[in-house]
């Protein structure tokens, strides 16, 4: 049974429906990351858990227990925010005791068990000082101490690693994805960073206006993509309009599926395109290149609705083809091809 | 740049250049000019008068005495009256302060109209004159036909008329209403201003809302707080119009004493010496509670 539901969830702000029917399952232990462009209504799918928003309709059970309608103090759900939302005016170990003193907890145990949370996210020696005392990674480490230190059943993070400048965030995003694995706690991530879903993530839930297009392993998103949207969102592809005739796409003769006829949309990674002189599918000619060291970039223009995007592998000392020279492109792997729907206009 | 720069100009010594620069002080010229002149200086002049003796109007004597402020220090009706100045304005400071945060959180969890609504209420008083609103609280508190005495009687809340005018109720409960906006003002804006993710984390560690508001709204406030105690207190301290208006004739504060000593018994130099008094001593206390303002919001201040 799935430690967090989060069952057709509706909530509206005046006119524009923030989440429609939303449903999500996460499984007890995992870490999820809600992925999806700003607006898509992750943040505030998250803000539901934890009680901030009440939803309109729909049901929010943790545990076994159904929490809907229970305030946000009543419920064991630790939110670390944005900007941490640290109490400014309280030291470090105040701020992580605010909660034990909150449930009123013997002094002794107070102390201890803050002595403890911030061990656990190294910051012991630490608890005199202020938040304004702190460094910007410090400061989300008693963010999380704060809130571990309740023991809650869930973990929820809105953007944690936002604040942070891009060099810090790649040391915490590994050292907090270390200590969710050492607490053991079911985790839920906010992001809009595709690299940050990848690397943190046991699943990853692509969102879109307000509904989730896929739940899968982060690996599973980038090979198995259920639509174009999940497929430009992880990763880059080439989403191109095809027809499918008698199980083989028409215009990539090499590309099986069990779609029946009709318009379908393929969907190509670029590292699964090539150049190639005798079997190619779509001539062309070279856009623009752009080399990055071990591979490169190449777009080719081929009467498609958009330029073909292509990544090629490069042996030492290759120089990319010359900007409009003619090209062939073919598909590499006809069966890591991707054949769904008709494309969805958004 | 170069000390040296291109001949035919002038090279400044550095003082000279650090006082042009100013840092910053230039643009306030204008008003620091109008306030010394305007206000410092007349001040000072006037303070000055209770050093020296005064006879008919004129300076006599090229003496400077603090025979004056002597015998006021000694005198033990000046101290009654500097108590009693202090306590009604220690009182009604606390009511405003009271008073005052409901308002303003009210106006920071409301949006739209009735946002626009207490901001008005709030402001609106400060367009009539002191002087009229005391008046009104006359009419209000006034002896057996006054508003509130009428009311409670024909209500039978009470048999007898209450005897609220010319007593420190009177000036407390007056003062009070019509100090009112200085303290809702500061709040209002910090309040309305706050960071709502500090209350929601709260909430997320298991506070209930009450619990919230008195450990983090309130301490986030403190400024605000302390901003509003000190305006208060200083205006409630040094205010002379109310409590000679609602205490009766027979009510003195120092601040009363100031104005009847100079408009009234025309001794200037009494005069100057229970204003000295009265400035130097709100001076402190505002100065105390500016003080333990700061001390309690330490947290603000920036450190590295």
């Amino acid at each position: 049974m799935s430690h967090i539901s989060l069952e057709a969830i509706t909530k509206s702000y005046g006119p524009t429906r923030v989440l429609n029917q939303c449903t999500l399952e996460v499984a007890r232990g995992d870490v999820m990351t809600l992925l999806g462009p700003s607006g898509c209504g992750k943040t505030t799918l998250l803000r539901t858990l934890a009680g901030f928003v009440r939803q309109e309709q729909g049901r929010v059970i943790v545990g076994g227990v159904e929490i809907s309608h229970l305030p946000p103090n009543r419920r064991s759900v630790g939110y670390v925010f944005q900007n941490y939302a640290l109490f400014p005016h309280l030291s470090v170990a105040d701020n992580v005791a605010y909660g034990l003193k909150v449930r009123r907890r013997p002094a002794r145990e107070i102390s201890e068990r803050v002595g403890k949370a911030l061990e656990l996210v190294a910051l012991d020696g630490l608890g005199a000082r202020y938040p304004a005392q702190l460094s910007g990674g410090q400061q989300q480490r008693v963010a999380i101490a704060r809130v571990l230190v309740l023991e809650p059943e869930v973990l929820l993070l809105d953007e944690p690693f936002n604040a942070l400048d891009a060099k810090l965030r790649l040391t915490m995003q590994v050292e907090l994805r270390k200590l969710i694995d050492r607490v053991g706690i079911t985790s839920i991530f906010v992001t809009h960073d595709q690299s940050e879903a990848m690397m943190l993530s046991d699943k990853v839930a692509v969102m879109r206006a307000g509904q989730i297009e896929q739940v899968a392993a982060p690996l599973d998103i980038y090979d198995r993509p259920v639509n174009d949207y999940v497929a430009s969102f992880i990763g880059r592809a080439n989403v191109l309009a095809v027809d499918v005739r008698g199980g083989v796409v028409v215009n990539a003769p090499r590309v099986a599926t069990n779609r029946s006829d009709g318009e379908a949309t393929l969907i190509v990674r670029p590292e699964n395109l090539g150049f190639a002189t005798a079997d190619a599918v779509w001539q062309g000619k070279v856009l623009f290149a752009s080399a990055q060291g071990p591979t490169i970039e190449y777009e080719v223009e081929a009467g498609l609705a958009q330029p073909l995007r292509l990544v090629v592998q490069r042996r030492a000392g290759e120089n990319p083809l010359p900007t409009g020279s003619a090209a062939g492109v073919a598909i590499i792997d006809p069966d890591a091809c991707i054949v769904t729907g008709a494309r969805r206009d958004v | 740049m170069s000390e040296r720069s291109a001949p035919g100009q002038i090279v400044l010594p550095p003082f000279v250049r650090q006082v042009l620069h100013g840092g910053g002080f230039w643009p306030a010229l204008p008003a620091v000019v109008f306030l010394v002149v305007f206000l410092v200086l007349p001040m000072l002049t006037l303070l000055a008068f209770g050093f020296v003796t005064i006879d008919r109007g004129r300076v006599v004597g090229e003496t400077f005495t603090l025979q004056y402020l002597q015998s006021a220090l000694g005198d033990n009706l000046i101290w009654r009256l500097a108590w009693r100045s202090f306590y009604v304005a220690v009182i009604s400071t606390v009511l405003a302060l009271i008073l005052a945060y409901p308002v303003a959180y009210l106006f920071s969890q409301t949006s739209g109209l009735w946002r626009t609504l207490i901001l008005i209420a709030v402001i609106s008083p400060l367009l009539t004159s002191a002087l009229v609103r005391a008046y009104a609280w006359l009419v209000i508190l006034g002896g057996r036909r006054g508003l509130l005495n009428q009311t409670l009687l024909q209500l039978g809340l009470i048999e007898q008329p209450l005897r609220l005018l010319n007593t420190d109720w009177a000036v407390i409960i007056g003062m009070t209403q019509i100090h009112l906006p200085f303290m809702i003002l500061p709040l209002l804006a910090v309040l309305a201003g706050r960071d709502r993710r500090l209350e929601e984390a709260a909430r997320n560690l298991g506070a209930g809302q009450v619990r919230t508001f008195f450990t983090v709204v309130v301490p986030m406030s403190v400024p605000a707080i302390f901003a509003g105690l000190a305006l208060v207190f200083a205006v409630s301290y040094t205010n002379f119009i109310v409590p000679q208006l609602l205490g009766g004739g027979s009510y003195s504060t120092l601040a009363v004493q100031v104005y009847e000593q100079t408009v009234v018994v025309l001794d200037w130099t009494r005069g100057a010496v229970l204003a000295t008094i009265l400035l130097s001593s709100c001076f402190v206390f505002v100065y105390l509670i500016v003080a333990g303002g700061s001390r309690l919001s330490r947290w603000a201040e920036p450190r590295s």
